[in-house]
């Protein structure tokens, strides 16, 4: 698996803009990391994905998308993994 | 706000979190308005390290699969808007 999450993140990574990205687990454990981020914003990755998931509940989970004028951060939870992407827009 | 386009809901809110005022479906939708301040919350602990400069974020998009919530910070309040996503599938512009 391990191999796996490595080469979809050297994947995620060779797309344009990309700085970054995160994965971690439904306890908010860090899968594993590229890039300038660093590991310990692992739980709060996770804890984002849950909050923002219980807005509706009913519903697949949410794409959430944190913007400013030169940054953005992209999360998304998939199961019991989430992930992030970190990108220069 | 009600001249949005796409716009199905509204909540405005003061910095402790409470609505000033709302509509659509977003009336009186106290519950979204405490998730949404948790998730702001989180927000400003966001990766310092990909994130040089202590630099914040000014928009917060929330997407789902027909509609989304666009969050922002003015003036001192917190603005959601609840929108449909437009018939191309990308989000119109706020």
């Amino acid at each position: 698996m391990e191999k796996h999450l490595d080469r979809v993140m050297d994947d995620v990574l060779s797309n344009p803009g990309v700085t970054s990205c995160v994965f971690v687990d439904h306890q908010g454990l860090c899968l594993g990391a590229r890039g300038k981020a660093s590991t310990e914003c692992a739980g709060i990755i996770g804890a984002i994905a849950d909050q923002a998931a219980k807005l509706e509940p009913q519903h697949k989970s949410p794409i959430i998308v944190f913007e400013n004028d030169t940054r953005a951060c992209i999360i998304q939870r998939n199961g019991t993994i989430t992930g992030a992407i970190f990108k220069n827009i | 706000m009600d001249r949005i386009p796409g716009q199905i809901g509204y909540l405005l809110l003061n910095e402790d979190g409470a609505v000033i005022s709302s509509s659509g479906d977003l009336e009186n939708d106290e519950k979204s308005a405490d998730i949404v301040m948790g998730l702001i919350t989180l927000t400003s602990q966001i990766d310092p390290d990909a994130l040089p400069n202590h630099e914040g974020f000014k928009k917060l998009s929330i997407k789902y699969e027909g509609h989304s919530y666009i969050i922002c910070l003015s003036n001192r309040k917190i603005h959601i808007v609840k929108k449909l996503n437009s018939v191309d599938g990308a989000a119109l512009s706020v």
